[in-house]
This record gives C-alpha cells, sequence and structure tokens, in this order.
C-alpha cells in the first residue's frame, strides 16, 4: 500500500501539482500511516527518486525543482510534530547568498529538500557578507556552508565564497567547515565552483541534497582522522 | 566590410548577408569605457549614448543597446529602491508586491512617458539612434508579462502564485503586466527602436514544462505581441531555453527572430523556425571568461558551422559578464567576422 501511496505523491511533485501531493498524504495518514512512515517511506524516498531523475532527465525544470521542495518541507515539518521519537537529525548547514545578491530562490528549493531529508537548515538569507557566513556557520555548529549565486558577479566576486573559503581558513576550520555553491553561474561553467575555492558543487536544488551529504561524510573523515 | 543595418536589412527579405551578424549584449561595460561607476554612469542618458558608441568603435559588433537595467521596470511602476553594484547590473531594492492585496494596488501609468523613469528610455533610443544614423540598428529591452512580476513580487513568490496561488488574482496581475509591456514596446518602437528584444525567461524550457507553456504562458505572450504587434520583435529566451517550445512560441508570438540559450539546439532551432525568422545562436559567455583564444575560436566556428548555412542566422551572446576581458571579446568578434563569413 505505503509504495503505491510513494508513486502517487512521487507523480504529483514530478507534475507541479501540489495540491494532489497533499492529497495522497492526507489519504495515506487517513487509511493508517504513521508520521514516521509518511517521512522515511514517502518523502525521503520520493526526493531520492527524483534525484535520480533530474538527473538523467534534461528537461527538468526549476517549476519541478521548486514544488517538490517545498512540499516535500512543509509535510514533513507536520509529520515531525507527531513524530513519537523526535529523530536524529543528518546535520547541520548554513545557506543564504552572497553579497550584492537578493535571488533567494536556490537557497529556498536547497534548504526546502535538506530539511525534508532531517537536516538542521538555517536560513541566513540574502546579500550577507563573507564574515557573517563564517561566523554564523560557527555559533549554528554547521559543518557546510551553502552559498547560492544568480549572477557571475556574485559568484565570483571577492566578497562571495572566495572570502569566506579564506576566512574559514584563516580560522583553521576548512575541515570543520566545508563550502558548498550552486546557481546559475555554476550551471554555464562546471568548473567555476573549483576557482572560487568551494569544496563541491550543486548544479540544482534537488541534488543538492546528495553533495552536502557527500560533504558531511568528508567532514566526518576528516576530523576524526 | 558590411557592418550593422547594411547585413540585416538583406536578411530580413530573405537574402543572405555578407557575413553573419554579430550581436554583442554590452550594457554595464560602458561604464568601464567612461571611466565612471556603474551607478554614476546610468544616472545620465548621455553617459550610455557615448558607452554604446565607444564599444561598438572598439569591438565592431553590428548593434548598439538602447537600454539601462531591468530594475528600472520596477521603478517606472513604483519600486522606491534600486540597488547598485560595482562589477554587475544593478537589482530591485524594493519589491512593490508583498502580499496579494497589492496587486490591486498596482497601477499602470496612462500615458507611459509621463514616467520620468520611462520617458528618459525612449530619449535614449531618440539619441543613440541619431547617433547610429542608420548603420548600426540600435535595439531596446522589453521584460515580457510573464516574467515581469519577477520584478515585482520576487521570483519564488511569483512561482509560487503561478503554481499554486490563485487564478484570479494571477490573471489580473498578469493583465496589468501585459498592458504595461504594450506600452512600453508601442513607445519604443515610435522612438526609433530597430529591434526589441522580449525576454521571457519564465516561459523558458528552463522554468516550465510544455503543457505549463501550453495553460499558463501562451496566452499572455499573445497577448502582448497582438496588443502591440509583433514587428521588430526579436523572441529572448532572457537565460532560458526556448528552442524545446520554439513551434509553441512561433504559434503564440510570430516574432521576427528568436534567440536562443547557448544550451538550446540551433540546427533544430532552425529547421522548427524555417523562413519564419531569424535564429540567433548564443555563446556561453560565462565561460567566454575563462576559455583560451583556441578554446574560443573552436566555440564560436561550432556555432557558425550549425547556424550559419542558408542564411537567417545572427551569432550572439548572452548577459555578458561585466569582467570579460577585452582581449577575449576581440578573439570572439574576429572569429565570428571570420567564421560568420559567406
Amino acid at each position: 500500500m505505503i509504495n503505491q501511496y510513494l508513486e502517487d505523491y512521487y507523480n504529483a511533485v514530478y507534475d507541479t501539482n501540489r495540491n494532489e501531493a497533499f492529497r495522497v498524504i492526507d489519504e495515506a495518514l487517513a487509511k493508517g500511516v504513521q508520521p514516521e512512515e509518511v517521512v522515511f517511506k514517502i518523502i525521503v524516498p520520493a526526493i531520492d527518486k527524483m534525484i535520480n531523475a533530474l538527473t538523467t532527465d534534461l528537461d527538468a525544470t526549476i517549476s519541478q525543482h521548486f514544488i517538490a521542495s517545498q512540499v516535500a518541507e512543509e509535510i514533513t515539518e507536520k509529520m515531525l510534530a507527531r513524530f513519537k521519537i523526535k529523530p536524529g537529525m543528518e546535520g547541520r548547514v548554513i545557506i543564504g547568498t552572497p553579497l550584492g545578491d537578493f535571488h533567494g530562490l536556490g537557497k529556498k528549493i536547497v534548504a526546502g529538500c535538506l530539511r525534508a531529508n532531517l537536516f538542521m537548515v538555517e536560513d541566513i538569507g540574502l546579500n550577507i557578507s563573507p564574515e557573517v557566513f563564517v561566523d554564523k556557520a560557527e555559533s549554528f555548529g554547521a559543518q557546510v556552508i551553502g552559498i547560492s549565486s544568480m549572477m557571475i558577479h556574485t559568484a565570483t566576486g571577492e566578497n562571495g565564497p572566495k572570502m569566506v573559503k579564506k576566512i574559514l581558513i584563516q580560522r583553521g576550520l576548512e575541515n570543520k567547515i566545508k563550502l558548498v555553491v550552486g546557481g546559475a553561474p555554476y550551471r554555464f561553467d562546471s568548473d567555476l565552483y573549483k576557482e572560487v575555492g568551494a569544496d563541491a558543487y550543486a548544479d540544482n536544488g534537488i541534488t543538492a541534497t546528495k553533495v552536502i551529504r557527500e560533504l558531511l561524510g568528508e567532514v566526518k573523515n576528516e576530523t576524526r582522522a | 566590410m558590411k557592418h550593422g543595418l547594411e547585413l540585416l536589412e538583406p536578411m530580413f527579405q530573405g537574402k543572405l548577408p555578407e557575413r553573419v551578424p554579430v550581436i554583442l549584449n554590452l550594457f554595464e561595460q560602458g561604464a568601464n569605457e567612461l571611466n565612471l561607476s556603474i551607478e554614476e554612469y546610468y544616472s545620465d542618458v548621455d553617459h550610455i549614448v557615448e558607452g554604446q558608441v565607444r564599444m561598438a568603435e572598439k569591438f565592431g559588433h553590428d548593434n548598439l543597446w538602447a537600454t539601462f537595467y531591468a530594475a528600472i521596470d520596477a521603478e517606472t511602476l513604483g519600486s522606491k529602491k534600486t540597488i547598485f553594484s560595482d562589477d554587475g547590473p544593478p537589482n530591485v531594492g524594493q519589491l512593490i508586491i508583498r502580499q496579494y492585496a497589492d496587486v490591486d494596488e498596482l497601477t499602470i501609468p496612462g500615458n507611459i512617458n509621463d514616467s520620468p523613469f520611462f520617458s528618459k528610455q525612449t530619449e535614449l533610443v531618440k539619441k543613440l539612434k541619431k547617433k547610429a544614423a542608420g548603420r548600426l540598428p540600435v535595439c531596446a529591452y522589453v521584460v515580457a508579462s510573464f516574467s515581469l512580476p519577477v520584478l515585482l513580487m520576487g521570483i519564488d513568490r511569483w512561482l509560487t502564485l503561478l503554481l499554486t496561488g490563485s487564478s484570479v488574482i494571477r490573471e489580473a496581475l498578469l493583465a496589468k503586466c501585459s498592458e504595461f509591456v504594450i506600452k512600453k514596446i508601442m513607445a519604443l518602437r515610435e522612438a526609433g527602436a530597430d529591434m526589441i528584444a522580449y525576454a521571457n525567461p519564465i516561459a523558458s524550457a528552463t522554468f516550465i514544462k510544455a503543457h505549463q507553456f501550453d495553460k499558463l504562458a501562451a496566452k499572455w505572450i499573445s497577448s502582448d505581441f497582438k496588443g502591440a504587434g509583433s514587428r521588430n520583435l526579436v523572441y529572448f529566451g532572457g537565460g532560458g531555453k526556448i528552442e524545446p517550445f520554439l513551434e509553441r512560441i512561433i504559434d503564440s508570438s510570430d516574432a521576427g527572430a528568436y534567440y536562443l540559450n547557448p544550451f538550446d539546439d540551433i540546427v533544430s532551432a532552425k529547421v522548427k523556425v524555417g523562413p519564419r525568422g531569424l535564429v540567433t545562436g548564443a555563446i556561453n559567455d560565462i565561460k567566454l571568461m575563462s576559455w583560451s583564444s583556441g578554446q574560443i575560436r573552436a566555440e564560436v566556428k561550432q556555432i557558425m558551422d550549425k547556424g550559419k548555412p542558408n542564411g537567417g542566422f545572427l551569432f550572439g551572446t548572452q548577459m555578458m559578464p561585466y569582467k570579460i576581458s577585452d582581449k577575449n571579446i576581440h578573439i570572439m568578434v574576429k572569429a565570428a567576422h571570420e567564421y560568420g563569413r559567406y
């Protein structure tokens, strides 16, 4: 039964049909599916399935990413409040846009997907200075800083990811806090993330979850060594 | 060597030009030419005129841009703040639609030229037209009604309303946006713009699926084009891919030319457009920042190899980053002149 709900929910979000996605989850709950099962057997597998689909579907759209992320985040938040035992979280992530960049769609998609996958995420907003990125990451205990840029000059400028990396190194944090970037300029040049000193880049909001999970693994290995 | 309008005019009659025209989307770079900050540059129409003319002389491309920045539409419609950058385009600093009730308050000026933010755009067209003296086409820029809400309410709010919100509010907002776009196109055309880029990123295949284009976007493209007339309009994806939707776009717009994204399939686009319009293929100008001379020439050649056969083709760029070196622009233009010759 639950596999059918997974299939129906997945098809709804893939088709950007928010109302149908919520209807499927409501029906599942009414039929006795537990909130924990909704998250771990429907929402999280649906995102994993979408990562695979969007990796091979070159025609996937930003609308699909946006709706999939927002619906998953909203349902997960509601379900978490009904969990019998609070689940362990995957890791802590700070996310924002660099100084001079006022385009928040990318980070909103990424934050939604991460929260649906039980990451602790602090969205620190738009137009964030490099110092604030690092200060907030330290105070939040983040293992990953995500910086989303819509514009080439904010992606590659001196007050963007480059300076964040420099400050991480100055404070001896480069092994404890990894830097991931994403946004339009990186889609036009997939090597650009290396130029700005990032540890990784995510091609879109949905696959960012996978990339960040891999970075968390690196942090665990490097801090253990 | 023929140049600018001498190349374009025969193309609109279905004839082969001497070479493929080269369209460079150089905007803020004019500030650098005049040794001004970007904010100073945009504060005076004469700065833009001078910057455009100097860049055309320097690089030898085939167009002039009579445009400020996209955020000026928001200013025209009531936004009180624009945020200027040292090395990139200005951003909207105050979104005028913060909640859906604000859609009711949105007012389109009866006479668009009464707005000082708009009248300086027509002044710019007129002054550049005079400077161009019939040699180079003066290009203007409008944001399509379907994409204009991004500048008024932000992209996430617009996508939320578009995909999950009230259709009544959405249609009311788009009707106002279309009224604005139609007035803007007509006024720019009347001022003398030779070509007007109609940028519609949200209706591109990067943002929406084909069925959403049919259900949500097509009607508003038709509204804009029917209201303003399709003469001298160039349909531009504005950073999104349009080739997958070209038949649909042609049905809705009947534009004179279609301006592709670097990731669009040029060969397929030329087949789809056929004799119904011109096609502009765009180079990936983010990569242009770091490519070697050999890589630039190879990229220009492969674009020309795909687009040049049988004519009807222009070579273009996306929204060129401010920091692309002059050297790389020169290499690209020289290669485009060489490989674009018929």
